[in-house]
Parts: C-alpha cells; sequence; structure tokens
C-alpha cells in the first residue's frame, strides 16, 4: 500500500507532535503546579485576612475598653501622674484646719510598683468634724494620698491639735514608661 | 520551447495551511503563556499581600500587647486608689465612732491613733463611770486594754487608757 504523503502535511504532522509534547510537558511541569499554588496561596491569604480581621475587631474591642477605663478613671490617673507639691496642697485644704504645717517630702521604699513620698503634718482643727471632711476631701485630691498611723490628736485650748503621716503615691519612673504611653491606633 | 500554458509557480514550504496551522499554534501557546504569566503574577501578588497582612497583624498584636499593658496598670492603679480611699473613709469612720464612744461625762485631752492600737488621755469624774461608760466599750473593740488613773486638781481622776488588738487575731478574724 502507498501512502501519499507530501512533504507540507509531514512538517504539519511533526510542528502538531512538537506543540502537542510542548503543552503536555508545559501544563504537567509547569502549569498545573503553578496552579496549586496559586489555590493554596489564595486559600491561605483568605485564611490570613480572616485573621487580621479577628485580630482588627479584637484591637478595636481592647481600645474600647482602654478608652473607657481611661475616661471613667481619668482622675485616678492624673493622680498618679501628679507630683506632690506642698503650696498646693496647703492652698486646697488649709480651709479645714485652724493652722496646717507639712514637714519636708521624703521618698520611702516603693510600694505595689508605685514610688511612695511620706509627708508629716501637724495642724490644728476646732472641731472632729472639720477632720472627717478633710479625709473626705482628701480622697477628691489631686494626688492619691493614704492618711496613716499614727495619728494624734491633743487638745490645746479650744482647739485640737493633730498630727498624722500622709503616704503619697504615685507612678514611679519606670511603670510610668508603659502607662503614659497614648496608644495609636 | 514551452511545454505548459501556465507560468510556474514557486513553491514554498509555508502554505497557506500551515500559516493557519501555526496561527493556532501560536495562539495556543500565547494563552498557555499569559495563563503562565497570569498565575505567576498572581501568586507574587498574593505572598505580597500575606506578607503585608502579617506585618499589619504583628503590629497589631504589638498595639494590642500594649493597651493590655495599659489595661492592667490602670486597673492596678484603680484598685489601689480604691482600696487607700476606702482606709481613709475607714479611718474617718473609726474616728468618727471613737470620739462618739466617749461619754459626756469624760473629757479627753489627747487620743493617740495607732496601726493596732488607741491610747486615750482624759479625766474622769470618777473611776466606775470610767469603767461602765468607756472601758466596757473599748473591751469590747479591743483585746487588750490597760487603765491607769493619777488625781488632778478638781478631785476628778486623770487616766490613761491603753488598748491594743492582736493583729494576728484579728487576721484570722477575718
Amino acid at each position: 500500500m502507498k501512502t501519499n504523503l507530501s512533504r507540507q502535511h509531514i512538517y504539519l504532522l511533526v510542528v502538531s507532535v512538537i506543540l502537542l509534547m510542548f503543552v503536555l510537558v508545559f501544563s504537567f511541569a509547569v502549569l498545573i503546579p503553578e496552579g496549586k499554588e496559586y489555590r493554596i496561596k489564595r486559600v491561605e491569604l483568605k485564611k490570613e485576612l480572616k485573621e487580621l480581621k479577628r485580630y482588627q475587631n479584637f484591637n478595636d474591642e481592647t481600645y474600647e475598653v482602654l478608652k473607657n477605663l481611661q475616661s471613667e478613671n481619668r482622675h485616678i490617673i492624673t493622680a498618679f501622674d501628679t507630683i506632690f507639691n506642698i503650696e498646693r496642697f496647703e492652698k486646697q485644704h488649709k480651709s479645714f484646719f485652724t493652722s496646717l504645717n507639712i514637714s519636708k517630702v521624703e521618698p520611702v521604699a516603693k510600694e505595689e510598683g508605685f514610688a511612695v513620698y511620706e509627708v508629716n503634718t501637724s495642724s490644728q482643727i476646732s472641731t472632729p468634724t472639720t477632720f472627717y471632711s478633710f479625709l473626705d476631701a482628701v480622697n477628691k485630691s489631686d494626688w492619691i494620698i493614704d492618711i496613716n498611723f499614727p495619728i494624734n490628736f491633743k487638745r490645746e485650748g479650744e482647739l485640737i491639735k493633730s498630727s498624722f503621716t500622709m503616704k503619697v503615691y504615685y507612678n514611679s519612673p519606670d511603670s510610668n514608661a508603659t502607662a503614659s504611653e497614648s496608644v495609636a491606633k | 520551447m514551452t511545454y505548459s500554458y501556465i507560468k510556474p509557480r514557486k513553491k514554498s514550504v509555508i502554505t497557506p495551511e500551515m500559516v493557519l496551522a501555526f496561527t493556532f499554534f501560536g495562539i495556543t501557546l500565547f494563552m498557555l503563556v499569559c495563563t503562565y504569566l497570569f498565575l505567576a503574577y498572581k501568586d507574587y501578588s498574593f505572598v505580597k499581600d500575606t506578607n503585608i497582612i502579617q506585618t499589619e497583624r504583628v503590629l497589631l498584636e504589638e498595639n494590642l500587647k500594649k493597651m493590655k499593658t495599659e489595661i492592667s496598670f490602670i486597673e492596678k492603679q484603680k484598685q489601689f486608689s480604691q482600696s487607700i480611699y476606702t482606709n481613709n473613709s475607714v479611718l474617718k469612720d473609726s474616728i468618727s465612732n471613737l470620739f462618739d464612744l466617749v461619754p459626756q461625762r469624760i473629757i479627753l485631752s489627747e487620743a493617740n491613733l495607732l496601726e493596732n492600737g488607741l491610747i486615750l488621755y482624759g479625766i474622769t469624774p470618777s473611776k466606775d463611770v470610767y469603767s461602765f461608760m468607756l472601758q466596757a466599750p473599748l473591751r469590747s473593740i479591743f483585746h487588750r486594754t490597760y487603765s491607769s488613773f493619777y488625781p488632778a486638781k478638781n478631785g476628778w481622776l486623770r487616766f490613761v487608757s491603753t488598748n491594743y488588738s492582736d493583729k494576728e487575731e484579728s487576721i484570722d478574724e477575718n
């Protein structure tokens, strides 16, 4: 049997076979692995996006909690940041006493991570009621003040001489660094 | 001498059929390469996006850590200040109760409030008045009560009342 194939047909057949081989090799060696990688990376990206969204939500919630906490405790936060000032304290609380003397501010050891100043106070009051008012006012003052024992009341004529120790608490420099840092959003 | 009526055409290997076939092959190859380039670009962009997301996540984590530290610090400040405010309020009530405890017939000249005790100096008309009206309530508050008396000029008695609470016991009670 004689096959009648022209030269062009033979070229075409050869090129077609080469193309088919190239397509097969290219597909199996390059395209399919690349496609697989594409699918894996797409899933990975989706997962990362989901995780990021979760983090963002949690971040927003935490930020909200922090802001609320800061606004609710503005007075306390400011009080811990304020360094004790004798003149200012006297000016604010002199009205409760007939006379008020505050000794030097002495720094003492840290307590619960906060730095502490110890202040000795001697004063004269007309009635114990004014001392109660003073204790109420101390809780609303610009500093965190703990009235400490011993407290001495001594009658001096019509007045009562009182002497007591106050502990003023403020943020120690190392803890202050973390606390005062504003969180940028 | 010519044997044909037409002029012979020049024969070429690239016939129109071959051109059509090559065009088809060319388009096929082009599409394959384009698909590959698309996938490669997408892979690159996914990796880039993933890296950006991861960096953003690290930043969020750091921010979150900072906020948590700040929250715990504010809570610590709040708790600590509340305990101080409570101490001051308790102190106020204690002093108020102390002065309410002293009957009108007994005059106090000095009161010394200690961390675990109370020392009172004053004048009483008699030992009985002191015992019934001041010592009895003091005994109910403190664990140890000691009293000493000295005669005053006006016939009354000066007294020193020393009262202590045992710390360990009061802790146990709590």
